[in-house]
């Protein structure tokens, strides 16, 4: 509305020169400026996350892994495929350690011949260590015997496989941090799918409400009643191995959830006086479901999709072990466990490392995970 | 309440029903090759087609498979794995030990994470808490596989007391137990260690709510208050997280019965897709969903009778 400057009054009064004018209060007012600088919610969150010790030890094996997945297959001198048959099965062997009698690349042949042993062609220079035991058996002399597996080889003395090789001479450790790197490679894309299609989703249903929202969430819930095994395997035979489809079958279902926690979201903050004020302005639906209600989901979003992180490490390692895994040669930490439970009672060292690795990363993002809902959400504190 | 288990029961057919329509067309459209032998004769081959209706287009396959389904639970014969059997006749065998590895692992760990939880809370921030607590996060991150192969290098390799693979000669109950204990508590673990903890959530804030403290008040013992008073409100929230805790323990047992050489559907379902026998996983594949779809039918029921209020479309 414009206002009718000249309406009614005189002259003179609105042709005063600015001079003529004088401010009432001309002192400064006294009041302390804030010294700190404003805190944001995502400050907080963070401020609270560094108080939380185990948080913070989570959060660095976590990057310390991602760091190690990135490096170590480049400088270990070996590539994920090399096969070398005359390195089939080597124990661990790590330079320093081997000097006190741990991962010194030995090995115990258990029933030999002890006549064999003096045999140079099976039994080079310097590959047996030590006789374990002796004993007879039907008038043999047998022996149980420790040898240095890759003197028996025939393998130089500078050759270091830290986590031995597999049943085709490859070196495991390029191969474990090569598997860790695409196990954290799908699981993160497959979560970032399923947060996506979760968000629109559940902003959907929750915004608009209705017979959209009735239908939608029908939809999810007759999938989320299909079992989740048999939805995945279905998808996995149908898309084949491959990196690509075990993200698209773990997104088959695992958007759910987040739909759900979104559309909750949105059901709670839709009604509040801010986002009718909002809409009275005119702000168009897609800007008032992502610029003034999403953002309330986010704390809860972050957690979820944290948690969600070593649930898709889990099934990926669950899809090799029933061979429906990644292409071979491409290792991934599922695949090598499931190679090694093969040969479990005679090369552990093969299960073990994948298995400490995957524990440990399980640990920790789990552990961060939680450090992580409790600050960005300090009303649920304390529940585990 | 019968109304409300009709329901149930209704939805959970539908979804039968989809699970086998989507595993029948998804299984069925992948190439597959029935005969070994390719110098078997020809006109035999197209006999063998049409006694399986292989010879017609895939739609009418379907009709032919839901009506054999639906009329006479005829799922179809096996063609790779055991050649000529009648697929319902290999389920037969293989649905008990299943079953019995699944509900045995169910069945301890849900006392056991009673248990654990219930300690943890009434210790809150005490060292046995603290100890509780950090094994339950280890059992919950851990891989039930993981557990299984340690389980299996340790106790039937490094310390002989139980057989590496499932004893199928076993004469007694006991025997057969025996062997399957390994693989039960491998699986037992993860489900364990999530209702101790959702347990402990639940229960600390139990403990903290005023009618708690009434209770302390009119007398009773902290323990007394707990088992009354707080245990019971409690344990209805869990009841919402054994579904979940039902699929994974089926998820896991795929993969345990492999290693344990257990004589189950799950490492038949895995020998039947790598071999590419398809009428073998269709029918597998619904007999997964059949079970656990069963097994959820049966808790959301219960559910329902513990907590009126929870009754899915139980009307107004």
């Amino acid at each position: 509305m414009m206002i009718d400057k000249n309406k009614g009054l005189p002259e003179e009064i609105l042709n005063l020169p600015e001079s003529s004018f004088e401010m009432v209060q001309t002192d400064e007012i006294k009041d302390e400026k804030f010294k700190t600088k404003p805190i944001g919610f995502f400050k907080d969150a963070l401020l609270r996350l560094q108080h939380s010790k185990i948080s913070i030890i989570s959060f660095w094996i976590i990057l310390s892994i991602i760091i190690l997945a990135l490096i170590v297959p480049n400088i270990t001198g070996f590539t994920y495929t090399e096969q070398d048959l005359a390195k089939r099965n080597l124990p661990p062997k790590i330079p320093g350690l081997e000097n006190i009698g741990i991962a010194d690349g030995s090995r115990v042949l258990t029933n030999r011949k002890k006549d064999s042993l003096s045999d140079t062609n099976r039994y080079p220079e310097g590959s047996i260590i030590e006789i374990v035991r002796e004993y007879e058996s039907k008038g043999v002399a047998m022996v149980d015997v420790k040898v240095d597996a890759y003197a028996l080889a025939g393998i130089e003395d500078d050759v270091y496989h830290w986590f031995g090789t597999d049943y085709l001479g490859r070196d495991l450790m390029t191969r474990l941090f090569k598997g860790v790197r695409i196990s954290l490679i799908i699981a993160f894309f497959s979560v970032i799918t399923n947060v996506i299609i979760g968000v629109i989703y559940g902003s959907i249903c929750g915004y608009y409400g209705g017979k959209v929202d009735m239908f939608l969430t029908h939809f999810a819930e007759v999938l989320d009643g299909m079992p989740y095994i048999v939805i995945t395997i279905l998808f996995m035979i149908l898309l084949g191995s491959g990196m690509l489809s075990i993200i698209l079958a773990l997104c088959i279902t695992g958007w759910i959830g987040t739909a759900r926690l979104i559309r909750a979201q949105f059901y709670r903050f839709k009604g509040r006086e801010y986002v009718l004020a909002a809409r009275t302005l005119g702000v168009p639906d897609v800007k008032l479901i992502f610029r003034h209600i999403l953002p309330n989901c986010i704390g809860p979003l972050i957690t979820r999709a944290m948690i969600a992180i070593p649930g898709a490490i889990f099934s990926e390692s669950f899809l090799a072990y029933i061979g429906l895994g990644i292409k071979p040669p491409e290792p991934s930490i599922g695949i090598l466990l499931s190679d090694g439970q093969s040969v479990l009672l005679q090369y552990p060292y093969q299960t073990l490392f994948p298995a400490i690795l995957i524990s440990v990363l399980m640990i920790a993002f789990n552990l961060f995970s939680n450090g992580l809902r409790d600050a960005l959400d300090p009303t649920r504190r304390g529940e585990e | 309440m019968v109304k409300y288990i009709l329901k149930r029961i209704g939805a959970m057919l539908l979804t039968l029903f989809l699970i086998m329509t989507l595993s029948f067309w998804i299984i069925r459209l992948m190439p597959m090759s029935i005969f070994e032998n390719p110098a078997t004769p020809p006109d035999i081959q197209k006999l063998l087609m049409a006694e399986m209706h292989l010879d017609k287009p895939l739609f009418v396959q379907y009709l032919y498979f839901i009506k054999g389904v639906v009329t006479e639970a005829e799922f179809g014969t096996s063609v790779q794995i055991r050649p000529g059997m009648d697929v319902f006749e290999i389920l037969a065998s293989r649905i008990p030990p299943t079953v019995l590895l699944n509900i045995m692992s169910l069945l301890i760990s849900i006392p056991l994470g009673i248990v654990f939880g219930t300690i943890a809370a009434l210790k809150r921030n005490k060292a046995t808490d603290n100890i509780i607590s950090f094994l339950i996060v280890i059992c919950i991150s851990v891989p039930s596989f993981v557990f299984a192969s340690v389980l299996q290098y340790v106790f039937t390799f490094k310390i002989p007391i139980f057989p590496t693979l499932y004893d199928t000669q076993a004469a007694t109950f006991a025997g057969t137990m025996h062997s399957l204990l390994l693989p039960i508590i491998a699986l037992a673990l993860g489900p364990m260690a999530t209702i101790a903890r959702y347990l402990r959530g639940e229960l600390i804030e139990t403990l903290s709510s005023e009618y708690l403290l009434l209770a302390r008040t009119k007398g009773l013992t902290r323990t007394q208050a707990t088992v009354r008073h707080a245990f019971r409100n409690s344990l209805v929230p869990i009841a919402n997280t054994i579904i979940p805790l039902i699929t994974g323990i089926m998820g896991g047992s795929l993969v345990i019965e492999k290693m344990f050489a257990v004589p189950g559907m799950g490492g038949l379902l895995i020998d039947s897709i790598m071999a590419g026998d398809h009428f073998l996983t269709v029918s597998l594949l619904i007999f997964y969903s059949t079970i656990s779809l069963i097994t959820i039918l049966i808790v959301d029921i219960s559910y329902g009778i513990i907590d009126p209020r929870i009754r899915v479309g139980g009307g107004k």
